[in-house]
């Protein structure tokens, strides 16, 4: 290899990082980079603003899916498809259910509600398009 | 065998089924335990057994005998002859057996005691007044009364009920009491006799010998069934029995159905095996029967009762084969059954055999990923999944089924949509491939990526089973990457795991994201990195990151090709040398590592000191002569060797810890994927290893080994000579012999440090053990000084190797020998060998460790299952209270703050590292050509930011936080400030990067521009959120196992003490043990007094006043004087009382004497002589009781405490940097009077 080869490769390896994207989560290959990962963040972000009225709506409990939720919901999800459920997004490929689960979350496309109950027995609904899901899902445990 | 067919086909049917209300589910109120009476368990059996055969010549259950078929059928083939159910349909039916006579139940011995300690022996009242017994049933009445209240009433009206007459029919009652022996309750009218029974005693003495039987009169079973039964239930009430007491009384045996004691035949039938249960109720058959033949016939009274108590003995084994009341039982009662570890409740309902389960030997295997786990084709045959046939397997799982159960990837079960399950064994398996329909659940072998739960004994926390993906892998053992040994605490020689494969799409989703080992990375103890890399990992990486380590652009390749499967674009680095050839360095490696091609956009920034680092003198950090110090900037590694500290676990602010908190789980999970192939590989190639001349010490090693040896050895033999002279000064709260001990070793420990250091001083840096232990992978300098320096100190309990022969350790040593040798001090190094003696001495300090482990497992196991047990069921909920399972609130917000203790980034529990995060956004978040803010300006945008809602309290943001934030950024405003006027720049006012290039400096320095500001600002509230504890975490198993795990680690008693000035405290297990035990009396009770006047005379005041001070100490002489009077004067020592400032004068010792409870003087038989004399005359009647009088009090005079608290064992001055204070060994200052205490 001569030696401007990689310094053109250089400029792109050696430049200025870029802006910092903080909620995003980085070590992304480069298919899986036109994805449309940033969308449903700009979702979140949305949803979040909104809950910051407090008036809106009298829900009390916090506007983040906890991963106990988020490990249900994809449970539940998960089997449904394995049962030949229509699935809410395209696919690319994708086989296992679980997989498809994930990606119809990243998506916001479960039609599920979560009923959360407070101790006192009463109950708060939120859709699960309207809460903040944590940016770790991608490719859990390596399963790729 | 005719009529049997028969029976089975004429199954009870009715020809109208029963009409049954159907009132929908109910919700269960309250539930109440009781026993059967005798009649409630006749009407629920179904037969009476009376016979004691079990079998008759045709081998069938003989009729009323204990296996009679009404009971239920005993095995798959049998019949029921109840309810002509099979083996799987019958519930089993009870029999019962009638008693002959009533015999106590052992489980409620007490409780019958206890209630007939409370009523008369003849009417079956209450003991009590009319008055008394209203009220305390008034109190057992209310309602609101809980359980342990009314035991304690019920222990109140125990103790009332001590009178012996009965108020309702004047019977005088004796004592009840447990008789000695067998099960059996006598009432002793010991007490109630006067006078006129000795007499009468007396005038009978000359008729008869034996007295005593007349004051014991036993109760047997018959008479308190007869007293309990004349009980009235306002009684019972007022005794706090739910029930009818007579239940207490066994009159019947309900014998249980067969289905829980099967008898197996054995021999080809001709004998059979009975169950534990059957054989002892086939003995106490056997003992009523004989008992029956005695009352009916003419037996001898005494005989009956001889069998009657033999009656009573085997229905206890029956019941509690393990009672005390019993000698010996080769059987296991009901209780055995149900009690302990293999009881059924711990071993057969909360845990179970399971099936889906491999275990094999483990080894590890660096080219799999940490969130793999290589399973054998061989287990992947056996254990199987159920997929459901859907659009989008069908194809695969038809290749499964033509595969069949014996060619991997295939299948062993289709399960049809009726639920007939079709063995792939037998039958063409190409047809039912071919009919494979949607819907179909097809069990195929386990394949690559399949989630299964991997686990190793003893699970202490929840790292412990984690998820993986399955690779199916030929050979014969699980495998896995090295990195995942620390939580699960394996190694690989010849540890074996578990592996378990979830059944269904739901549990093997949920496992995979609450389970998962990229969700686990950190333990939620206190957010420590437990996967990480180890051992071979840590040795080459620290390697490749030598200064001196240079690559040519082939090695180069080669290398970063080595931490991929060659599938991945890697992007070179621009080499650090040009000319005259191209070199890379081994840390660019290492930046290509953490970011291996441009569209990774992870950028990395952070510094870590590593073990090896020593602060450079008058140089910033990063000029670290031993190169100690990591610095990762955007992603490069700028200088520093990398160690454990970086790359190892157990710490917040390494390499793949900043990973996981900047970036995500799977980013520091393919950082360690690719560190482990690189560093296999490489370290394969570059060799490693251990010879004899790595151990080998130098001339000038040994030469100066020898010199500290004799030195210290000298230094010792003075001490010794002192100390046999008595004029070793003695340390504080020692005496001599604990001195020497103390100092000794000291010296020895010194020994043994001293040479440590030269040996790692002298040693070559290519030293393979000094690599090892410079960069944390293995080894400590003490390892390596003992092999190659000296071994040491053997220790034994924390002391010098003990006495084992006649005040001496071993018969080469002279006696009452205290040198270092004959204690155990071992001066070889294990190259040179040791002497006979000194492996004596390293055996016993290794004997002691082994038991110490074998010992402390068990201890630290059963406290492990106390705390877990007592925690077990709290939880956070979704208003972020933390309750236990009855909804009871517990705390208002978990841990007070609410925050998740496993995502906490800095040290001690704080949520963010900011000084971390601060240089990352610099780093990242360039200034380019943009103005530092002014102070005023970063003020104005903080206060801004801080108004929002989403960093308000309601907004869930702890003003702790914002207070950290707060002081942080103001820290950075100062230091700001005083580049600013160091540069001689106006503090407050800013100007442009351009106008002048000093503003330019000052910017670069420690400037902050408005868009790093905000994005600080942003990222930390936004981390700040996400940080929070999430509801529904089972903190109660997180916070006993977070106990209860380190709480294993600990072994070694030795590590159990912490000496503070010669006084010990109690640490480790066996204080947590104190604490959960919650004992009354701890083994080392110590307050620290901080005196008001801190000065040291003060403190030996209050010492004087507090400590302990008995009279042999302050005595000069306690004699005995015989001459004319017998007498005891005690001379007291002014002088000691002075230097100790005791202030103990004759008067003080004489009112000590006096208020001793048990010396019981009188004030005219204490004199004082003297300011220091005291004479003693016992005032004794009897002149010949004088001499042992005299003798004891002498004896115990020296034992009297004259002056501080008695309950105080001593006290300690401390003196902390010329503040002295005091720590008191004991309990129980506060009853002191002569001590004024605050706060």
């Amino acid at each position: 290899m001569a030696d401007d080869d990689y310094n053109d490769m250089d400029m792109g390896y050696e430049d200025e990082p870029p802006e910092p994207e903080i909620e995003e989560g980085a070590e992304e290959d480069v298919e899986n980079n036109n994805e449309d990962v940033p969308d449903a963040f700009v979702g979140a972000e949305g949803e979040e603003k909104e809950e910051q009225e407090p008036v809106q709506r009298p829900r009390k409990t916090s506007k983040y899916m906890t991963k106990y939720e988020r490990a249900r919901i994809l449970g539940t999800r998960a089997l449904q498809i394995s049962m030949n459920a229509p699935v809410m997004v395209e696919l690319e490929g994708e086989t296992d259910p679980l997989e498809i689960a994930m990606k119809e979350l990243r998506q916001r496309k479960i039609p599920f509600t979560i009923r959360r109950y407070l101790p006192d027995g009463s109950y708060e609904d939120w859709g699960v398009d309207e809460l903040i899901v944590e940016d770790s899902w991608k490719r859990q445990v390596g399963g790729d | 065998m005719a009529m049997g067919m028969v029976r089975r086909e004429e199954k009870l049917r009715c020809t109208k089924e029963p009409f049954i209300e159907d009132v929908g589910p109910r919700r269960i109120k309250s539930l109440r335990f009781s026993m059967f009476s005798g009649d409630e368990i006749r009407k629920l059996a179904e037969v009476q057994v009376w016979n004691n055969k079990l079998y008759n010549e045709s081998a069938k259950p003989v009729d009323h005998g204990i296996l009679d078929a009404r009971m239920g059928p005993a095995n798959k083939s049998g019949v029921c002859a109840t309810c002509h159910g099979n083996f799987t349909e019958c519930p089993g039916h009870f029999g019962f057996l009638k008693l002959m006579l009533p015999v106590f139940n052992v489980g409620y011995f007490n409780l019958i005691l206890n209630v007939l300690k409370c009523i008369c022996k003849r009417c079956g009242r209450v003991l009590l007044s009319e008055t008394e017994r209203k009220q305390f049933l008034k109190k057992m009445r209310n309602p609101k009364a809980e359980v342990l209240q009314k035991n304690l009433y019920m222990k109140n009206i125990r103790d009332r009920c001590k009178g012996p007459r009965c108020n309702n029919c004047g019977y005088v009652n004796g004592v009840v009491k447990k008789a000695r022996g067998p099960l059996a309750i006598v009432q002793d009218f010991g007490k109630m006799l006067d006078k006129s029974s000795d007499e009468c005693r007396a005038a009978l003495s000359h008729l008869r010998g034996n007295q005593s039987s007349q004051v014991l009169h036993v109760l047997t079973p018959l008479t308190v069934l007869s007293l309990f039964k004349k009980m009235l239930d306002e009684d019972c009430e007022l005794l706090n029995l739910y029930d009818r007491p007579e239940k207490l009384i066994v009159t019947d045996i309900a014998i249980p159905p067969l289905a829980i004691r099967p008898s197996a035949f054995v021999d080809f039938g001709r004998s059979s095996n009975e169950d534990s249960l059957t054989s002892i109720l086939r003995l106490i058959i056997n003992t009523n029967s004989f008992l029956r033949e005695e009352l009916e016939g003419s037996g001898y009274l005494f005989k009956c009762w001889e069998i009657w108590a033999h009656l009573q003995t085997q229905v206890v084994e029956y019941i509690n084969s393990e009672a005390p009341s019993l000698t010996e039982s080769k059987h296991r009662g009901l209780i055995q059954r149900l009690k302990g570890k293999q009881g059924r409740f711990r071993g057969n309902l909360s845990g179970k055999r399971v099936e889906y389960t491999a275990r094999t030997v483990i080894s590890p295997d660096p080219n799999l990923k940490i969130t793999e786990v290589a399973i054998p084709i061989l287990v992947a045959k056996v254990l199987t999944f159920p997929e459901r046939v859907s659009c989008h397997n069908i194809e695969k799982l038809r290749q499964c089924v033509r595969n069949g159960p014996f060619r991997y990837p295939g299948a062993n079960f289709v399960v049809l949509l009726d639920g007939t399950r079709l063995h792939l064994k037998y039958g063409e398996k190409k047809n039912v491939a071919a009919e494979l329909k949607y819907g179909y659940i097809v069990e195929r072998h386990l394949e690559d990526g399949d989630v299964v739960l991997f686990n190793r004994q003893p699970s202490l926390h929840r790292m412990s089973i984690m998820a993986h993906r399955a690779r199916i892998m030929p050979w014969r053992t699980l495998r896995f990457n090295e990195s995942v040994c620390n939580p699960y605490n394996a190694d690989f020689d010849g540890d074996e795991m578990n592996l378990h494969v979830p059944q269904t799409e739901e549990a093997r989703t949920e496992a995979l994201m609450l389970m998962g080992v990229q969700n686990n990375l950190c333990t939620p103890k206190n957010g420590e990195i437990l996967v990480a890399s180890t051992q071979d990992f840590l040795t080459s990486s620290y390697l490749i990151t030598r200064k001196d380590t240079f690559y040519d652009r082939a090695t180069f390749c080669l290398l970063c090709s080595y931490m991929g499967d060659g599938m991945e674009s890697i992007d070179i680095p621009t080499p650090a040398l040009i000319k005259p050839v191209e070199l890379w360095t081994g840390k660019q490696l290492f930046s290509v590592l953490v970011r291996p091609n441009a569209n990774t956009r992870v950028y990395l920034n952070f510094t870590v000191k590593e073990k090896i680092f020593s602060k450079p003198d008058r140089a910033c950090l990063t000029m670290c002569p031993r190169d100690g110090y990591v610095y990762f900037r955007n992603s490069e590694l700028i200088c520093g060797q990398l160690g454990k500290a970086t790359l190892g676990n157990g710490n917040k602010d390494g390499l793949f810890s900043v990973l996981l908190r900047d970036y995500n789980s799977h980013a520091a999970a393919s950082c360690m994927n690719r560190l482990a192939k690189l560093s296999a590989r490489w370290i394969g190639n570059h060799g490693f290893s251990i010879g004899i001349d790595d151990v080998q010490p130098g001339e000038t090693l040994n030469q100066q080994k020898k010199k500290e040896i004799n030195d210290g050895y000298r230094e010792c033999h003075e001490f010794i000579s002192l100390y046999g002279e008595g004029k070793l000064t003695l340390q504080p709260g020692c005496n001599a012999a604990q001195t020497l001990e103390v100092k000794i070793t000291g010296v020895l420990n010194q020994i043994r440090a001293k040479a440590g250091d030269v040996c790692m001083r002298e040693l070559h840096w290519r030293n393979s053990p000094l690599i090892m232990s410079q960069c944390g992978s293995k080894g400590s300098p003490i390892n390596i000084s003992q092999m190659i320096a000296c071994v040491g100190q053997q220790s034994v309990g924390g002391r010098r190797a003990p006495n084992g022969f006649i005040d001496r350790t071993l018969p080469h040593f002279p006696i009452n020998s205290k040198t270092p040798a004959a204690k155990g001090f071992v001066a070889n190094s294990f190259y040179t060998g040791l002497t006979a003696t000194e492996f004596f001495f390293h055996t016993m300090g290794g004997r002691e460790g082994l038991v110490d482990t074998a010992v402390k497992t068990a201890e630290t196991g059963y406290m492990s299952r106390r705390l877990m047990k007592g925690l077990e069921d709290l939880s956070v909920h979704y208003d972020q209270t933390v309750r236990n399972a009855s909804g009871g609130i517990v705390q208002f917000v978990y841990g007070d703050d609410g925050m998740d203790p496993a995502k906490m980034e800095g040290k001690d529990g704080i949520p963010l590292n900011l000084d971390q995060l601060f240089m990352k956004i610099m780093a990242t978040c360039p200034a380019r050509d943009e103005d530092a803010l002014s102070p005023s300006e970063i003020s104005e945008i903080v206060d801004n930011r801080f108004s929002k809602y989403d960093v308000s309290p309601e907004g869930g943001c702890s003003s702790a936080f914002k207070k950290s934030l707060s002081d942080f950024l103001n820290n950075h405003v100062a230091a700001f400030k005083k580049t600013r006027s160091a540069l001689q720049l106006d503090e407050n006012y800013v100007g442009s990067r351009n106008s002048n290039k000093i503003e330019n400096v000052a910017a670069n320095i420690s400037g902050i521009t408005s868009k790093q500001l905000m994005v600080f600002l942003e990222t930390c509230i936004y981390r700040y959120h996400l940080k929070k504890v999430e509801a529904g975490a089972a903190i109660g198993a997180i916070g006993a196992q977070s106990i209860g795990e380190p709480g294993t680690q600990m072994t070694l008693k030795t590590f159990h003490f912490a000496g503070v000035a010669s006084m010990n405290v109690t640490l480790g297990v066996p204080r947590i043990k104190e604490i959960i035990n919650a004992s009354k009396n701890i083994s080392t009770p110590i307050i620290t007094a901080i005196l008001n006047s801190d000065t040291l005379f003060s403190a030996r005041m209050v010492k004087g006043c507090i400590e302990r001070t008995v009279l042999g100490e302050v005595a000069e002489s306690i004699k005995l004087v015989l001459k004319r009077q017998a007498s005891i004067v005690i001379k007291l020592d002014v002088k000691k009382s002075e230097d100790l400032r005791l202030g103990i004068s004759a008067e003080i010792v004489q009112s000590a004497i006096l208020n001793h409870p048990k010396l019981k003087l009188k004030p005219d038989e204490v004199r004082v002589l003297s300011s220091r004399k005291l004479r003693i005359i016992p005032n004794v009647g009897n002149r010949s009781k004088l001499r042992f009088g005299l003798h004891t009090l002498k004896s115990m005079l020296p034992k009297l405490v004259v002056k501080g608290i008695p309950t105080v064992e001593r006290a300690v001055i401390n003196n902390d940097k010329g503040r002295h204070h005091l720590l008191v060994e004991g309990v129980k200052c506060l009853e002191s009077q002569d001590l004024a205490f605050q706060r």
